[in-house]
């Protein structure tokens, strides 16, 4: 196990093992007696196995996840693998670089560094700024003795992709007094030297690019990027950075309760140099220069760990490789350290395979407790800090092998909690048996605007920093330095923990402070063009996030007073329900959107009030989509209230339908069917019926007058019943029928009469008006099912499905349950009715409605990304959801891929395996999109059969590629509020426009480009109210004309062109010729459609007569098409 | 008769407007219909054979259309040509029509009119003004609106078509007794109400049958108690882990090729 050939497979191995030895020592008595028949046996499923082969069948089981898991592992691995050629090509390199940089002369002048003559001399500018100009110090270059390369290409664990070799050069020990440790003189000097190495490499002809660069972002720490000539400088760079002698300085001088900065150089009094007084801890300064005195034992340490031991090595690259896709700030250098201690402390070992070391990785960082107990490299029996020590001064602990340096000294708490989360997910994920887990976590990139349910950013970092530093205690100030984004960050980061406490899952400061300049070019110049970005991003609690009170401590306890500090005039003293009389916040929120976009106010209330940061200083990625989730037409209600409002009505129907008596069997089940049930329709508007409308029993009819005003549309959602069990129900299908209407009848007059509600039967269901929402009852039974596939084959009765069956099958017996099982998942994860909405609208808005892609996709797609949410956690914003979903749909290779919606672990593993079967199985027609949900049946990825096509779906994973990119332009580099751009489509590619006449387009008012409504500014209340009377008439029900007009559209010229239309409120549909339009076709009986004679060269030929159908889009659609436009 | 042997280019073209002001009508092709076996809706000598009807045209709109030619007697649509009599197949719910091009079958009234029609070099327009003709939004409003019935009208319907339901029923039941009955030469039909009892002849049952035979069969069989029997299932189950192996590997080979293996 411990070495593994990674091109063998079981085949490649079968024909060396038949030529050598068997286990026993004896040749295999068969091999050489065998002819050829049997030797061509051998390479088939029954051959024999050899010993290999099952060591292998079965250490996989044993020490991998699976199979598919180790294979994967192996692909990545080699992947990563830094190739031959370059590795050749570096040391060629370096041999070159080594020399010329031993062969730098001694200089022996002495520098004053408060002047500039140093950097003059040299020809190269400082690579420190402003912050550290007043330091006086002299300094003298001595020359060092060795370039060593170190770090992750030294232990062989590096990954070639942004390739980078760490070198060092250790700073002789003479280089720096006694006193260079303070006041960050030691900084100092250090830049001077790494300029002084600069201006000997910037005219190096096998350097093409020679910059200063930070190192880890700290600005006192410059170090060399070089960028070398030629071909490898495409696959690699090198950084040269500069540590200390170790001999320069004791480490007990660094060790977490010293001070090293004195506050007066800090803050600037004059008498600095004179003042005696020692300040605070500085433990954050004594790590910067800790970092230096260490790296060399550190280094030895790791080396000593992972000399020769590949399966080590392998786990940290599979570990870096999933900490870059997470975007963690955690160096590989942490992690080798990290898997080094449990090495150390004997948890994991160089036999366990590289899925066991990260596996077990995974559960110690899990359940590691570095924030409240550090951990320590450290054996010695000398006296070191103690861990106590290290924790009361720094947020995070791992103390390295010297004892002195915490590892951990500039991680942020949010890092490390990123960390511990992502560990626990992962665990997750590889304990999911029925995903692939590795494509998540290794594979896939986490996006910062995926990942995130809001996001807050500065707008003005400088400004901000200034208010926040002016609210800073000192002894902070000093342990940071000039340092001052960190402590800023920090400062934030608590403020924001202790304000939004629970409601957070997720806490993670986003820095973007790292640049790289050339190095004759001033580092301040560069500063004031780049611009340092600070984001926070919060991953919500859904549940939590909601509440709309922040309880405090009781009012008679002293912690109330410091709950009162903290919220300044926003804490009032209530009195609960419960009796208890705390002290609280109460923030303001009405609909469920605005509840969960409480963090912004909770933060722009806080920043305000401790740092005096206006609202308008800060951008929330949060709600800008909401927008699109309140009906724009009248009352302006939010879409998730709408629902509740109709399911509301709807269990009161229920009940009624219940209760009914006097029918011949009695109702026992009612079942949602309509988008609405799932929290998920677009558009439900209380229905409101004209005045004076005319009237047909107790519903309301069109007027037919010419140029009469149409009612507003109404929906009606459908529910399904099921009737007592009888077997009288008859065996042909139209009697059948028959029956069923006559029950309609009943159920409508029942209705009427013992609930006195407006119905109206019709032979096919009953529309019923409850509460301003109008339902259409239809009833199920599964015998009708049945008769439709019913068929008789040589007097023997046989099933067969038909497109009629299947149709009634998912409408009758696979949509209430499918239906049942969203509403379940709305219930839990109350974003998914609004993201399947915003899915709707995007859809919708790029001309996609319904047919090209069905009803009920877009609630399976956006489950999905609720339901496998690995990497990430189920999202808690709609935008978030609706974010993932759109790169699910592009970046998923469905022509390969299948999506197995299983929602309450419904199905075994064999029935997955089963389906996979099927698709890999299927032949080319069947569908684009391959989505199966446990309910499916007999009837696999029903929902996705028909369409959408595969020419539409290419189309939707363009647009869907394109929005993202949008999206992220709009919200994490701009300061975009309206991002409603990315659901206009784009017009220009079409061959015909038909316009229609806008006010006969149902929903128009739901346009996005639609100025809201004013004057029916009405709350929903406040409508149903007025309309009181009018409760009793059925208004008229689901009369869109645009749809009709597109029906007959379809079903006259399919084979001609296609339409695209806008459900909610589109004015346009968008006509596309199908390609061979032009082509010449023969005449015949059957298919003589549209066809013309043309006159070609005195030969009678015929094509389709494109003027004709235009003429025919206009005369079908008389009265609503307003023009018709040819590009 | 004589003309059996028909090539499409037989049939005439000519242009169909909807009113006077259609400026690209479609295009239709006529010629006589003529068949081996004319049947009697379709009569010989008198039926003009249409294809290409525009979506919108109806049996109105055909009529003026050659009015010029003479009076036509009716007009049968179809999508498909079809020889035989239209038996109209008893339906509960009267099925949406939705417009498509079609063929049409258009009746003279006299011999002579269809002569004349074939004879002709252009139509008059199916209307004289656009409004005659019920499409676009007016048909939707009609459509819609005459689909709301009074319960009354709907229950009248329904009597009407469970009655007939009911007679059929009824003529099936009293059909089958018939069959009870010795026939001629001794034979007795075995149906499903008789007083012999048969099972129902379905897929469901027939397979029933045949799984019930299949298990008594396995049931003599004996199980892991020859070696062979013994090594076989062992193989089988190495045999699964290859191709569980091989089933992942050929996995890994379409990952690859969608070059996911590149993390970065």
């Amino acid at each position: 196990m411990v070495k593994r050939d990674k091109t063998s497979s079981v085949s490649d191995e079968l024909d060396e093992e038949s030529t050598v030895l068997n286990e026993n020592g004896k040749r295999p008595a068969d091999i050489q007696s065998k002819d050829g028949k049997k030797r061509f046996k051998t390479k088939s499923l029954y051959r024999q196995p050899t010993v290999k082969e099952l060591n292998r069948l079965q250490e996989t089981e044993n020490l991998f996840n699976s199979n598919l898991f180790r294979l994967q592992i192996e692909e990545v691995l080699d992947e990563v693998k830094v190739k031959e050629k370059t590795a050749k090509r570096f040391q060629e390199w370096f041999n070159t670089f080594k020399q010329h940089l031993l062969s730098i002369p001694e200089d022996d002048t002495e520098y004053d560094l408060t002047e500039n003559t140093v950097f003059k001399h040299l020809r190269v500018k400082s690579p420190t700024g402003n912050d550290l100009i007043k330091i006086k110090c002299m300094f003298k270059f001595h020359k060092f003795q060795d370039v060593e390369i170190v770090g992750s290409y030294a232990l062989g664990n590096s990954i070639n992709s942004r390739f980078i070799v760490d070198t060092q050069i250790t700073v002789p020990a003479d280089t720096y007094t006694k006193n260079d440790s303070v006041n960050y003189r030691y900084h100092k000097k250090r830049a001077a030297y790494l300029a002084f190495i600069a201006s000997q490499l910037k005219n190096l002809e096998i350097i093409e690019e020679l910059k200063y660069i930070y190192l880890n972002g700290c600005h006192t720490k410059p170090m060399l990027y070089v960028k070398p000539t030629g071909k490898l400088g495409n696959s690699l760079s090198v950084h040269i950075n500069l540590v200390c002698d170790s001999e320069a300085y004791k480490l007990h001088r660094f060790s977490p309760l010293r001070n090293n900065l004195r506050e007066a150089w800090l803050f600037g009094s004059e008498n600095a140099e004179n003042n005696l007084d020692v300040g605070p801890p500085t433990p954050y300064y004594n790590s910067s220069i800790l970092c230096d005195l260490t790296t060399t034992v550190n280094h030895e340490f790791l080396n000593e760990t992972y000399v020769n031991r590949d399966n080590l090595k392998q786990a940290v690259v599979l570990l870096k490789i999933w900490l870059r896709q997470r975007k963690l700030q955690v160096s590989g250098f942490v992690i080798s350290l990290f898997v080094a201690y449990l090495v150390q402390i004997k948890r994991i070992n160089n036999i366990m395979s590289s899925y066991q070391i990260i596996r077990n990785v995974w559960i110690a960082l899990k359940s590691s407790e570095w924030d409240t107990k550090g951990i320590s490299l450290y054996k010695g029996s000398a006296p070191a800090p103690s861990l106590d020590e290290f924790q009361q001064n720094f947020p995070i602990v791992f103390v390295d092998k010297s004892g002195y340096y915490n590892l951990c000294w500039d991680m942020h708490k949010g890092t490390y909690n990123a960390l511990k989360r992502e560990c626990s997910l992962a665990i997750e994920m590889l304990d999911n048996p029925k995903i692939n887990s590795f494509i998540p976590l290794f594979m896939t990139p986490v996006e910062t605007l995926m990942q995130f349910d809001h996001i807050i950013r500065f707008k003005n970092l400088s400004k901000l920093k200034e208010s926040v530093l002016s609210k800073v205690p000192n002894t902070s100030k000093i342990n940071y330095g000039v340092h001052q984004l960190a402590l800023v960050t920090d400062t934030i980061y608590n403020l924001l923990c202790r304000g939004l406490g629970n409601r957070v899952d997720l806490i993670l400061q986003l820095v973007e402070a790292d640049f790289s300049w050339p190095v004759n070019k001033n580092v301040d110049k560069i500063k004031r063009g780049y611009e340092e970005k600070l984001a926070f991003g919060l991953v919500l609690n859904s549940e939590n996030v909601t509440n709309i009170v922040d309880r405090g401590p009781p009012a008679n306890l002293p912690e109330s007073e410091e709950f009162r500090a903290f919220w300044g005039e926003k804490s009032e003293l209530r009195r609960f329900q419960d009796g208890s009389i705390t002290e609280a916040c109460v923030w303001t929120a009405d609909s469920a959107a605005e509840r969960r976009a409480l963090p912004k106010q909770i933060v722009d209330y806080l920043m305000k009030f401790k740092y005096g940061v206006p609202p308008t200083q800060m951008f929330h990625v949060c709600e800008q989509l909401d927008a699109l989730l309140v009906a724009r037409g009248g009352g302006r209600e939010p879409v998730e209230e709408g629902c509740v409002r109709a399911l509301q009505a709807f269990d009161l129907l229920r009940r009624d339908l219940r209760d009914l008596e006097q029918l011949p069997l009695h109702i026992s089940a009612v079942y949602g069917v309509s988008e609405v049930f799932s929290c998920s329709s677009g558009a439900v508007r209380a229905a409101r019926c004209p005045q004076h409308a005319r009237r047909r029993g107790g519903s309301a009819l069109l007027k037919d007058t010419p140029q009469a005003r149409l009612p507003p549309y109404t929906p009606a959602h459908t529910a399904v019943l099921e009737l007592g069990h009888s077997g009288k129900w008859p065996g042909d299908i139209e009697a059948f029928r028959c029956l069923k209407a006559a029950f309609n009848i009943q159920i409508a007059d029942r209705l009427s009469k013992q609930f006195s509600l407006p119905t109206q039967p019709y032979l096919t269901h009953v529309d019923v008006l409850k509460d301003g929402y109008v339902f259409r009852l239809k009833i199920a039974h599964p015998k009708e099912i049945t008769l439709l596939r019913r068929e008789m084959e040589n007097g023997v009765v046989k099933y067969k499905e038909s497109e009629e069956s299947i149709n009634l099958q998912c409408e009758t017996l696979l949509l209430p349950r499918l239906r049942g099982a969203l509403h379940g998942l709305h219930q839990k994860h109350p974003a998914f009715g609004p993201a399947v909405c915003l899915l709707k609208r995007w859809i919708c808005g790029h001309l996609m409605s319904a047919p090209h892609f069905p009803h009920v996709l877009p609630e399976l797609l956006v489950a999905t990304v609720f339901v496998k949410s690995a990497p990430f956690e189920p999202p808690a914003q709609p935008r978030t959801a609706f974010l993932r979903t759109l790169r699910l749909i592009a970046e998923t290779d469905w022509s390969t891929e299948m999506i197995v919606l299983d929602f309450n672990d419904d199905m075994s593993h064999e029935e997955i395996a089963e389906l996979e079967r099927k698709f890999n199985e299927r032949d080319q027609q069947s569908p684009a999109m391959y989505i199966v949900t446990a309910y499916d049946g007999d009837l696999p990825a029903v929902w996705s059969w028909a369409s959408p096509s595969r020419e539409v779906l290419a189309r939707m994973r363009a647009i869907a590629r394109a929005t993202l990119t949008y999206f992220e332009t709009a919200l994490l580099q701009d300061f975009k509020d309206n991002v409603l751009g990315a659901f206009v489509p784009s017009l220009s590619g079409y061959d015909v426009l038909i316009h229609l006449v806008s006010h006969l387009v149902p929903l128009a008012a739901e346009r996005i480009d639609r100025i809201p409504d004013i004057r029916n500014n009405l709350k929903p209340d406040e409508v149903s109210k007025s309309d009181d009377g009018l409760n009793e008439v059925l208004p008229v029900v689901e009369f869109n004309p645009v749809a009709r007009y597109l029906d007959e559209l379809r079903s006259a010229f399919s084979e001609f062109a296609l339409f695209f239309h806008d459900y909610y409120g589109g004015d346009v549909i968008a006509v596309l010729w199908r390609p061979d339009i032009d082509d010449f076709r023969d005449l015949q009986i059957a298919n003589a459609n549209a066809l013309k004679p043309v006159d070609v060269d005195g030969e009678i030929k015929y094509r389709v007569n494109k003027e004709a159908l235009l003429e025919d889009f206009r005369i079908l659609g008389r009265g609503i098409v307003k023009d018709i436009t040819v590009s | 008769m004589t003309k059996a042997s028909k090539k499409y280019h037989e049939f005439k073209a000519i242009e169909l407007k909807l009113t006077e002001e259609s400026i690209s009508p479609h295009t239709i092709y006529i010629k006589e219909h003529s068949v081996r076996e004319h049947t009697p809706d379709k009569p010989s000598g008198r039926t003009l054979f249409i294809i290409n009807v525009p979506p919108y045209a109806d049996e109105n709109g055909l009529s003026n259309a050659f009015l010029e030619a003479g009076a036509v007697q009716c007009v049968q649509f179809c999508i498909k040509p079809n020889a035989t009599v239209m038996e109209p197949v008893k339906k509960f719910l009267s099925e949406t029509v939705n417009p498509t091009f079609r063929i049409a079958y258009l009746v003279f009234k006299k011999v002579a009119y269809l002569d004349k029609a074939l004879k002709l070099t252009k139509l008059k327009p199916m209307y004289s003004v656009i409004q005659e003709v019920k499409i676009g939004l007016d048909k939707w409003i009609e459509q819609h609106n005459n689909s709301i019935q009074l319960p009354k009208t709907l229950k009248e319907s329904i009597e009407v078509f469970m009655k007939s339901y009911d007679e059929e029923i009824k003529k099936a039941e009293e059909k089958e007794k018939q069959l009870e009955q010795e026939d001629d030469e001794g034979w007795v039909t075995v149906t499903k109400r008789g007083k012999v009892q048969s099972f129902a002849r379905t897929e469901k049952v027939e397979s029933k049958i045949m799984a019930k035979e299949e298990k008594n069969k396995k049931r003599k069989e004996l199980k892991n108690f020859y070696t062979f029997q013994i090594r076989e299932s062992k193989m089988k189950h190495i045999v699964a882990l290859r191709q569980k192996f091989e089933e992942d590997k050929r996995k890994i080979a379409q990952i690859k090729q969608s070059r996911r293996f590149k993390p970065f």
